[in-house]
Order: C-alpha cells, then structure tokens, then sequence
C-alpha cells in the first residue's frame, strides 16, 4: 500500500558497483542496501533494456514508458501505476545522489519482466544481478481478415491473453509476442486479397502485418476470447470521416477510435410514475437523482470544455430505450446513468457505491438480435424489398457469422472504454467518501443497451439504508459526490484525449458482484 | 403430475411471441405506481417465514436462493414433493420462494411482497421456463433499485434454473406479460441464465 511521505524520513541510499549480466553480457550498475531491501539503479537498466525514461517535471517522479505501457514511480509511493494498473512493490524507490532513481527488484519484475517478458534474479553469494529472457509458452492463433467499408479488421485470437509490443515499419506492422510463441504448424504467410493489407505473415515470435501502401493501422484487444484486433485503413483518412458505401448499413461499421470527450449525456434514472427506490423515510430515487445530475452538469460545464444534455430535467417518465436513444442522437462520447440502489427487506443493511458497465452476455445477445435484423434487412434488399424471417439456423450463413464479428467487436470496443471509465468512477467515489467498495460490476441494463458509446451506470448509494438516506438528502453530501464524478470524467477525458494507450494491457474482467 | 395453477390466457405460441418480440411489456411500469401494497416502497416484512412442511428424507432436496438483507443471495436447502413433471417441479420450487424463507435469524427475505401469486408455469422450447406471476389488482412490479431488482429476479432464476434440469433460463411474466424491464433496470425481455454472482459464499 501507499505509505506517506516524509511518514519515516529515510537517509539517501549509499550506493556501490555491481554486475549485471544481461544475455551473457556484463552491465555495470549502481546497487544499495537499505534496512527495506535492495535497490537497484534504474537508469543502467533502461540503456540496456530498452524504454524511455523521463523525470516528472514536478520534480516527484518517473515516467518509464515500455511496450505503449507507461509506468509512473516515485519516492515515498510504494505502489506504482503501470498502465491503468496499481501494482504495489516490496518498497518505494527512492533517489540517490550518485546514481540517480533506484527501485526495488520486484519493480523491474513488475515492468521488463512482465512487460518484455525479462527475469531478474539477484545471486547473494556473487553480489551479481542475473537478467534473462523467461522461457516463451506456446500459444496456438486463429488469423481473421473481414473487409467491409473501407476498412480491414485483422483479428488474432488466442486461447489466453497475451502480451506483445508492436512497431510499425516501412514494411507493415510488427507483432513481438511477450513471453510467448507460435506454434510451427501457426507459421507462414498468408496473401490476402485486400485494398489495404497485403498478407499476413505469423513467426515463432509473433506476426507482420504487411500493408499496402498509403495504409495505416490502429490496435486494441478484446477479451473473452482474447482477441488481438488491428484495424487498418487508407492513411490520412480518420476513422470518424469514413462514410459508409452507398446502400450500406451505417450500424455495421467497425469501432471507431473517439477523439475527444465533447458530448456527455447523462440520464437521471426513473421520473414520473416510476420512483425507483425509496427510502424509509420515503426520499424517492428519481427526485434526487435530478438534483444530482442537474448539479453534475452544472460542475462538468463550469471545469470542462464539454456539452453536456440530461435526458430528463423535470419528474417524468421516460422509456429506457429513449435515455439511450438522446445519447446517440446527440452524439455523446459518453453516457452515464445515475441511479440510487436498494436491497431487499426492511432492515436492508447494504450500502456503498457501485459502479456498473454492460455484461457481455447482454451485449453478445443485443449482438445477436441486431444481426439478425440486419440480416433480414439484407434479404429483404437482396430480395426487391421483400422481407423474409432468418430463422435461427441461419447462425452459419457467412453474413450472419460476418455481422455477429462485426457487432461484436463495436460492442466489445465501447464495453472496453466503458469498463475504463466505470473503474475511475468507482475509485473517485471509493477515495473521496470513504464508501464501502462494491467495485465495478457488470449486468445486463437495459438503459447501457443500444448506447453507441463508452456507457456506465452508477449506484450513488442505498436509498434503503437509513443512514445513507440521510445522508443522499444533505445538499453538502451530495456536492461531494457529484465532485468525484466530475474528477473521474475529467480522468477519463485525460486517457482518451491524451491517447494513453494500454496496448498490450488486458482488459480485467468485471470484478465481483 | 399436473401443476397445480391453470394455465389461462396465454398459448405456448403467444408466449413465445412476447419472448421474441420482447419489451411488450416495457409500459407496463408506466401502468402504475409500483408499490408492494399501495404505499410507495413498502417492502415484505424480513420475518415473515413459512411454516415448516415435510418431512426430511421423504422429498426432493432443493436449493431456494432467496434475497438478504446485505443485498446478496442465500441458499435455503429444503425438500419438495418430488414428480417427474418438470413444470410440477418448478412449481412447487417458485411457491416455496413466495412462501418465504424459514430461517429468519440469518437475514433472508421473502423475493416478493405476500400477495403476488404464480398463476402457472410454462416450459418451452430450448429450456425456457415461463413463470406467470399474478397480483390481486393490477400494478406494476415492485418499484426498487438495482440491486434489489437483482436479488428478485435472481432469487427466482437461480431457483428454477440451477435444480430444474430441464429449464436452463426462466422468462418472469408479470401478470400475464413480459415486462421489459421488471424494474427499470434489468433487461428482462429476453430468457434470463442463472447468475450466482449475488450468492453468498
């Protein structure tokens, strides 16, 4: 865990000469024995190893960035962020005067090692750091090419996740698997016929995306099953100003990078009839959640460059398709429903927050569903206006199988982004008010269904919970919380404006429910 | 065995029907105030239990998943009168959970207030179970948060999905049709798989 700073002032660690061997090659480098363990000179390691390494110009850190994965460290944290994961170490790295930032072992373990695939292992007896290559498991691929629209979706599928770094050459994109291999009966070069990818070629250690000239690619990976997908285009052309073909089905394209965080719609859950939960002294759900969402629109204007629609502004009621259907309408690049819970039976005694994003089961049916109907569209288009019902054995028609990938990876990219954003809510509002975690959970929502955009329900607290009741009614309460949402949008802002990118980072699963 | 409730209005065919069309239902939270006896959040009282029947070793051996009051789902093992007919099965599983749990002391709660009835059961094609749940007068599904909407519908899923072989994923009608959404959260217009990420460990 994070320790505070200056909690027990420690001397500058002293510094003396050691040997690494990197690859059977001697590397010199800086260690230091300190009452908390081992340190070890980072920047010799970053020369030989590879990565960049640059000092916060705050003065208070680190950046290392390796494999597209930024790592942030520093004195006086004993956790680190690598990515958007909090890793902890053994102890906070520290500085010296004589050789520059030093970290524990297990931090280049927690970096080059699962990174790059490295081990580290210090040798007591001979005072000497041994760094090597871990032993690559083998993992079997299954190679993808669809064309549709003006854009090529490449997919690699692997039966468990993997890590990998890629470069993009004159040639096309390179692939090096981290700590994994093909098998020999995977390797080869495929040609594909493709206005923009020339072949792909699969190795030992990873893969070559040829393109054709003019072509460019952007990647991201999928989970369950894991899915390495890049997606390849005419360059100079960005993703957001590709038009569908004439005659072709705008809801088929491929997922789209977003640019920016420019429209944000949020949805004040219930109104009207439907009061949603009440507490025991009969504070409604939908009459707070207005004042919440009205409040957090106010704040996110005020510290935002962004436009932000409620989809209701007085107590009434409005379908759950409609909430979403405002958010595609105007475009948002987000969308968050704000809701207060209940649980079962008079005396409930459940509280905290919970921060919710599409299951994937719900979203692989919506999938389904939508395909289907698209495929009747199809027939009914190949058929002179006639529609016909594609029964369900129709699942092995190529279009249909083509549709389903192509639903699947749009829904999976916005479930990634959804699943992101749904983590820096939940550690706004667990940091800020101090509420029991509930962590970020998935079910099936109706109102996350159908959002073309990163969507994210939050329970703001249990409206059951008496003492959480009394609280959800006090204005100075609530203006905390409506304060950790503006700070975790704006977190998210940061990620997706910024391009932070978690290549090579698999997406966690939803956590517990 | 035939079940015990009659089945009236609706024909395999129909149900089906409202499965695939789905969201039928959707207005039916606008058709009333979603309250459990008129009041606007009234819940079931956490001790009402049910009488103890049956013997042990005589029955079938269940799992009723019912809601607790810490907002997850616990496992009450009874014994039913066992039948061959799944539908008897199922039904006797769903009377049991409205009936309530035996063991109050350790904060389980009855899925739903005492009035709501199951009118009868319907197992379609591809393991689809159709639970039509009834009200004395009309009104719309227990109007509830998330979590609670969960338990509900989890607490009934669970129990017919993971003892009734036969019903993989269970349809929950609210008299006589399938709501869109039960209440305001979860997608209910389609057949629902068990979920034990609420069960209690």
């Amino acid at each position: 865990m994070a320790q505070d700073r200056g909690e027990e002032e420690e001397p500058p660690p002293t510094t003396e000469p050691a040997r690494a061997e990197v690859d059977g090659g001697a590397v010199p480098v800086s260690v230091a024995w300190t009452p908390r363990g081992l340190l070890v000179a980072v920047e010799p390691m970053v020369r030989r190893l590879g990565g960049e390494l640059r000092e916060d110009p705050s003065g208070e850190g680190w950046f290392l960035t390796l494999a597209d994965t930024e790592i942030a460290f520093g004195p006086g944290s004993d956790a680190i962020t690598r990515g958007t994961e909090i890793v902890d170490l053994s102890r906070d790295p520290a500085f010296a005067p004589t050789a520059g930032v030093m970290a524990p072992l297990d931090f280049f373990q927690r970096t080059y090692g699962d990174l790059l695939g490295y081990r580290f292992e210090w040798d007591v007896d001979l005072g000497q750091l041994t760094i090597g290559r871990a032993e690559r498991r083998e993992v079997p691929v299954t190679l993808d090419v669809v064309h549709l629209q003006g854009v090529t979706t490449v997919v690699f599928q692997f039966p468990e996740a993997v890590r990998y770094q890629t470069e993009t050459t004159a040639r096309g994109v390179e692939v090096e698997l981290l700590g994994a291999s093909l098998p020999p009966s995977d390797w080869g070069r495929r040609d594909v016929e493709d206005p923009w990818v020339q072949n792909v070629e699969l190795r030992e250690t990873g893969f070559q995306i040829g393109l054709r000239p003019g072509a460019r690619s952007e990647s991201y990976t999928l989970t369950r099953p894991f899915r390495l997908v890049f997606d390849v285009y005419r360059s100079g052309t960005a993703d957001r100003d590709l038009r569908p073909e004439a005659g072709s089905r705008d809801s088929l394209r491929p997922p789209q990078p977003r640019e920016g965080l420019r429209t944000i719609v949020l949805d004040p859950g219930h109104g009207g009839e439907e009061s949603g939960a009440v507490g025991p002294s009969g504070a409604m759900e939908k009459d707070l959640t207005l004042l919440l969402a009205r409040a957090l629109r106010s704040r996110l204007q005020s510290r935002l460059p962004v436009r932000v629609v409620l989809t209701r502004n007085e107590d009434a009621h409005l379908p759950l398709t409609t909430r979403t259907a405002i958010a595609n309408q105007n475009k948002a690049d987000l969308f968050l429903s704000i809701h207060l819970n209940s649980a079962a039976g008079v005396h409930a005694q459940a509280g905290g927050a919970e921060t919710y994003f599409l299951s994937l089961q719900a979203s692989d049916e919506r999938a389904a569903q939508a395909a289907e109907v698209e495929n009747r569209v199809t027939q009914s288009d190949a058929s002179g206006g006639e529609t016909r019902d594609v029964p369900a054995s129709d699942e092995g028609d190529p279009l249909y199988d083509l549709q389903l990938i192509l639903w699947d990876l749009a829904q999976s990219h916005h479930l990634s982004e959804s699943q992101r954003l749904a983590r820096l809510i939940q550690e706004e509002l667990n940091s800020t008010l101090g509420l029991r975690d509930r962590g970020v959970k998935q079910a099936p929502f109706k109102v996350l269904m159908g959002a073309a955009m990163p969507a994210v329900l939050v329970e703001l607290g249990f409206l059951s919970n008496p003492r959480e009741e009394e609280r959800l009614q006090d204005p100075a309460y609530r203006a905390q919380l409506v304060d950790a949402l503006v700070r975790a949008i704006s977190r998210y802002r940061v990620l997706v404006e910024g391009g932070v990118s978690e290549g090579g980072e698999t997406a966690a699963a939803g956590g517990e429910r | 065995m035939t079940p015990r409730g009659t089945w009236r209005a609706p024909s395999p065919s129909t149900l089906l029907i409202l499965w695939l069309v789905g969201g039928l239902g959707g207005g039916l939270l606008a058709c009333g105030q979603g309250a459990d006896d008129g009041s606007p959040g009234a819940k079931p009282p956490d001790t009402d239990t049910a009488p103890a029947t049956g013997g042990a070793g005589l029955g079938l051996p269940v799992d009723l998943y019912f809601p607790t009051v810490d907002g997850r789902l616990a496992v009450e093992s009874r014994e039913l009168p066992p039948s061959s007919e799944p539908t008897a099965r199922i039904q006797g599983l769903v009377e049991a959970l409205l009936a309530g749990p035996r063991s109050a002391d350790v904060g389980l709660v009855r899925p739903l207030p005492k009035d709501v009835t199951l009118e009868g059961v319907y197992l379609g094609p591809g393991g689809v179970a159709f639970l039509d749940l009834r009200t004395p007068e009309p009104r719309s599904p227990p109007s509830v948060g998330s979590r609670e909407e969960m338990q509900i519908v989890y607490s009934l899923v669970n129990s017919v999905a993971l003892n009734v072989a036969e019903a993989r994923r269970v349809v929950l009608l609210w008299n006589g049709r399938q709501p869109g959404t039960f209440a305001g959260h979860l997608d209910t217009s389609h057949p629902l798989a068990p979920d034990t990420g609420l069960v209690r460990r």
